[in-house]
């Protein structure tokens, strides 16, 4: 039976990396370092989702956690969604990307890849804001676009000429996931109230600025990261500043 | 002393500094010596030089020249930090940092000297350091709320967790108002911080705090999953049940989040009726999930069982997923679960379905073929296995569905449990033809062809799917991307044909990975605190302190380790694989065996040179990925590891982590004794024999290492040093007492134990060891094995391996185990 776990939120189940890269290099030409996979696990923690086979007799309990913890259990990995976020979106709108998913022919037709791809997705909007999220699927791989498309919704945006190493064409396809996004009316308005109670209780306390945007975040450097085989894990390095001085 | 530079070098020394710094290292080497034409002895430009010849890979030129700018100039805060960068790229961390150390004496109020620094101590987890550091950085620059994170996760990360939470709480008070929603690095600061108050264990005020400030986190799920855990775990039973209904709202694909729900609903365990009726309320909600339907199998019993199970299984087999057995399985721990499903899938195929299903044909046709395929994998499997019966439903499969590749690979299967790997491997290529772009059943093709000791196809089926252009070919490419599964296999198929050279660099290779892996955690001490994302990178932590605890690590280990072992009891294998039975010949005959072993060996090399030439005249013309410069493997055949000098040496940086990480694995510590008792470590062997005994007292192979240092203790080749021995001698008296002799000591292993072949073989084995001259009935013995019903083909072979052992004759048990096994490969002798 499987379970569908994040990997690196909470609970974090990151020691599932090493067997998330062999289900891939297992399943699928497209393969990374593991170096590619934490950068993925590390920058967008909610994006991620693992299957996993529960072990007979349920996992131990272990970590304190209530329902059980399958952290250094090791459980066989039979599909995962590897997913981020755009960092240079062309179109400038903030949206999700789809980097890798897979399930073992071994577990086809349960519904995995479906409720993987819905629970990035949701993390996405929720998150991230995301407008929509975007894959690639091989032209030929029609199970994939049966799932995209006619389970998910998926619309196809464009071919994309000899996307794959091997020559052949890439869908590039595009859901909208606006509808789940979070409401922040909602959230600000609550800010507001207790905010409110605080300072009656404080007297006088400053009201913040809301809705200011931070600015902390715009001096973040960006990081360039190919997507595939060039993988760009050398470009993760910082630039080395030692030497302003 | 140093000499200042004329304003005309000043700048071109800070265009040295800007080359290097925008990866211009061509440029920047030209400019550097512009400027040491000139100033031949300025220790900054030389340490900057050296710097960016590290950085194109020629370390030692690099480490030269950054000594003589040291030497140049000992004051300069540039020539020391270089140093210690040169040291870091080497990832001699220790030496880097003492580097570091000294620039940051002559310059106190270097950032980046202090940064680099930090980021090392984070490396090396030495905490008490990055305290200091990190302080240091935050009176730098407190407005910046990254130094206020990153103290705390120092603070954190060393055991404090009250002194952690102040530091974020005292950033928190800054803050003018709350910041915007859009404000992730605050969303998650706020949940780090909800994770060190719940690990101090006050899930009270955890809760509250979630409470508080949950709905403004973004990580929606996160704060769901923390709001159940803590809620059931203060046994606040009524909110707990609504939180984990929420979770299963999200996503009903989870079991824990069911056993949560019946925890807190409180449940029993044993009522069946009313688990199942909970169970049916979410299939209702989700009928196209399957947890809901399928974990009720696990507890239901008798005809509630029988009726789950079967509206179950039709449904899948209607649908025909091909997954069905592989989520069934789990069930047979259980033999009469087991028994009904078999009945029910057998009774379907004997046409209960037919009426059951009505409709068109091509349906029946799908659900019969279905079945025929369930069967096959139930008979394939151990727990309900029957050989026969799965070849006769495999092949009613495949006549109705030829083209299926499952079906086809189930055949394989089927012969690889008869022990026939050659079939196997041969079964499963047809497999693979069946769908030459997938490459999950290519991956399972080439793993049968090792299984099969065929190294060299496995690799051409790989090369399929690798990059062949990368140096090494496609070997090097799986390197490159880190295919342990492969490497492993490929090195333990080496093992089995006793070619250790290539085992050994296979099992390196693998090592080196993990290596990687660690290292891999460098980038992320800067790169996590600029995007905030705090919990994520501290588990990554955590866990990269356990890294070689993975199954992976172990299995090769494990492997390695036994390569050392036998390369250490026959040396001459280092010339390459020489006959069974090797220890049998005279003189005359070893060396002629040696002589053609070598002369093979010799062969190997050049036919792997021929090969690396033809790949450089490929690549001469092909432009590198990643622009690097990746050197050829000067060891690709990993003749220069066999050659080694002390292989139990060697061995030992396999075992350590493996004893260190994975202390509750037998085979670990029976294999730690092995290495240790060979190195005359007697109070490390000892420690290893307690801790097996430990974990399971009747361990055959335990069994025979007992005999072998009492022995030694009895009759030692040396005398050990009377404090050493104080200490052995008592720790061994609480596993073997002397009390006992040995003949004694084996005898009643035997008696407790004769119904278990490996137990039996350990016996004997032992009593061959105590007395040579037991040969001929441990031989009778061993063969009497085979009449048992219960034995099993692995357990078969390890009787065929010991009479390698003892140097017996083979063909009488061969031809025995072969009578009992008649399509295994296993027994056939060359």
């Amino acid at each position: 039976m499987v379970d569908i776990v994040p990997l690196s939120s909470y609970p974090s189940y990151i020691d599932l990396l090493p067997s998330i890269q062999t289900c891939n290099i297992t399943n699928l030409p497209e393969n990374y370092f593991l170096k590619y996979y934490l950068y993925h696990a590390l920058t967008w923690p909610q994006l991620s989702f693992v299957a996993v086979v529960r072990p007979k007799g349920g996992y131990k309990a272990g970590g304190g956690k209530a329902g059980g913890d399958l952290s250094g259990q090791y459980p066989k990995v039979v599909g995962y969604v590897l997913a981020k976020m755009e960092e240079e979106p062309t179109d400038g709108m903030q949206h999700g990307h789809i980097t890798s998913l897979s399930v073992m022919r071994t577990h086809r037709r349960l519904g995995i890849a479906e409720r993987l791809m819905r629970m990035s997705q949701r993390a996405m909007a929720e998150s991230h804001r995301a407008n929509y999220v975007s894959l690639h699927v091989r032209v030929s791989n029609t199970a994939a676009l049966r799932l995209y498309r006619d389970t998910l919704g998926f619309e196809v945006e464009k071919i994309e000429s000899k996307y794959y190493a091997d020559g052949e064409d890439a869908y590039a396809m595009r859901l909208n996931l606006q509808t789940m996004w979070l409401d922040w009316k909602a959230i600000e308005a609550r800010d507001k109230e207790n905010e409110k109670t605080d300072e009656d209780q404080d007297e006088g306390e400053a009201v913040g600025e809301l809705g200011k945007k931070d600015d902390s975040k715009d001096q973040e450097r960006m990081v360039k990261v190919k997507v595939g085989r060039g993988l760009g894990v050398g470009d993760l390095v910082e630039r080395n500043e030692s030497q302003q001085s | 002393m140093p000499q200042p530079l004329n304003p005309k070098d000043q700048s071109l020394f800070r265009q040295v500094v800007r080359n290097f710094e925008l990866k211009q290292y061509k440029k920047g080497i030209k400019t550097a010596d512009q400027v040491l034409k000139k100033n031949p002895n300025h220790g900054d430009t030389q340490a900057m030089k050296a710097l960016i010849l590290s950085h194109l890979g020629q370390s030692e030129e690099a480490f030269a020249l950054g000594k003589e700018a040291l030497r140049n100039d000992m004051k300069s805060h540039i020539t020391w930090h270089v140093y210690g960068l040169l040291y870091r790229q080497e990832k001699n961390y220790e030496e880097a940092i003492k580097a570091y150390r000294f620039a940051l004496r002559i310059e106190p109020e270097s950032a980046p000297i202090q940064r680099d620094l930090a980021l090392l101590q984070m490396q090396m987890r030495d905490f008490q350091g990055y305290i200091t550091s990190r302080t240091a950085m935050l009176q730098a620059h407190p407005a910046l709320r990254q130094n206020w994170t990153a103290l705390a996760i120092a603070h954190h990360l060393s055991g404090d967790l009250e002194e952690a939470e102040k530091v974020l709480t005292t950033y928190e008070e800054t803050l003018k108002g709350t910041p915007s929603v859009s404000n992730m690095e605050h969303s998650e600061a706020t949940l780090y911080k909800n994770t060190i108050i719940a690990e101090t264990g006050n899930l009270e005020r955890a809760l509250e705090h979630l409470e508080k400030y949950g709905y403004r986190c973004t990580d929606v799920l996160a704060v769901m999953e923390m709001k159940a855990d803590y809620l059931l775990r203060l046994g606040r039973k009524s909110e707990a049940e609504q939180a984990y209904t929420a979770l299963l709202e999200r996503n009903p694909e989870n079991s824990i989040y069911y056993d949560g729900l019946i925890k807190a609903k409180g449940v029993a365990e044993d009522d069946h009726k009313a688990l199942k009726a909970l169970y049916d309320e979410w299939v209702e909600k989700n009928p196209r999930g399957d947890s809901a339907r399928r974990i009720p199998l696990d507890f239901l019993e008798g005809e509630d069982f029988k009726q789950a199970v079967d509206a179950y299984l039709q449904r899948m087999l209607k649908k025909g997923v091909p997954s069905l057995f592989a989520n069934i399985k789990s069930l047979y721990s259980n033999p009469s679960k087991r028994d009904v499903v078999q009945a029910l899938v057998e009774g379907y195929v004997a046409g209960n379905a037919a009426q059951a299903n009505g409709s068109s044909e091509s349906k029946d046709n799908e659900f019969l073929v279905s079945s025929y395929y369930f069967l096959a994998q139930h008979y394939n499997y151990e727990l309900s296995r029957d050989l026969t019966k799965a070849m006769e439903y495999v092949d009613k499969a495949i006549e109705l569905s030829p083209k299926s590749v499952e079906y086809q690979l189930t055949k394989a299967r089927t012969w690889k449990h008869y022990g026939n790997t050659i079939k196997a491997a041969e079964e499963m290529e047809k497999a693979r033809l069946l769908d030459e772009k997938d490459r999950y059943i290519n991956t399972k093709a080439a793993k049968y062809q090792l299984r099969n000791n065929e190294n060299d196809k496995a690799l051409e089926n790989m090369s399929k799917f690798t990059r062949n252009e990368t140096v090494g070919g496609a070997m090097g490419d799986l390197h490159e991307m880190q295919c342990v599964w492969y490497l492993t296999e490929d090195g333990e198929a080496y093992l089995r044909q006793k070619k250790l050279a290539l085992a050994l660099k296979r099992f390196h290779g693998v090592f080196n990975i993990f290596d990687t892996w660690q290292e891999d955690q460098f980038d992320f001490h800067s790169f996590s605190l600029r995007k905030g994302m705090i919990r994520a990178y501290v588990d990554m932590v955590r866990w990269e302190d356990r890294l070689r605890e993975h199954p992976f690590y172990t299995r090769m280990a494990v492997s390695a380790i036994k390569a050392y072992l036998l390369l250490h009891d026959q040396p001459d294998l280092a010339y390459g694989p020489i006959a069974d039975g090797a220890e049998g010949l005279n003189d005359e005959e070893r060396k002629k065996a040696l002589k053609k072993a070598k002369r093979e060996q010799q062969r190997l090399e050049k036919v792997e040179a021929d090969k690396r030439e033809a790949r450089k005249a490929a690549a001469a013309n092909a432009k590198s990925i990643d622009g690097e410069v990746k050197k050829e493997d000067s060891d690709p055949l990993g003749n220069t590891l066999v050659q080694t000098k002390e292989p139990l040496k060697d061995a030992m940086k396999f075992l350590t982590p493996l004893l260190n990480l994975d202390s509750q694995n037998i085979e670990a510590q029976t294999l730690g004794f092995e290495v240790y008792f060979r190195r005359n470590k007697h109070v490390l062997a000892v420690k290893c024999l307690a801790a097996a005994h430990a974990i399971d007292p009747s361990n055959p192979t335990l069994h025979l290492q007992l005999l072998q240092f009492r022995k030694a203790l009895d009759t030692p080749s040396e005398p050990l040093d009377p404090k050493i021995a104080e200490v052995v001698n008592a720790e061994f008296e609480k596993l073997f007492p002397k009390s006992q002799t040995l003949e004694e000591f084996n005898d009643s292993f035997l008696t407790a134990n004769k119904n278990s072949a490996l137990h039996v073989q350990a016996a004997l084995s032992g009593r061959q060891f105590l007395n040579k001259d037991s040969a001929t009935q441990n031989e009778k013995d061993l063969l009497a094995t085979l009449d048992s019903v219960d034995i099993m083909m692995s357990e078969a072979m390890a009787g065929l391996d010991l009479l390698n052992k003892w140097g017996s004759d083979k063909a009488a048990y061969a031809e025995k185990a072969l009578k009992k096994w008649p399509e295994s490969s296993l027994f056939k002798l060359d």
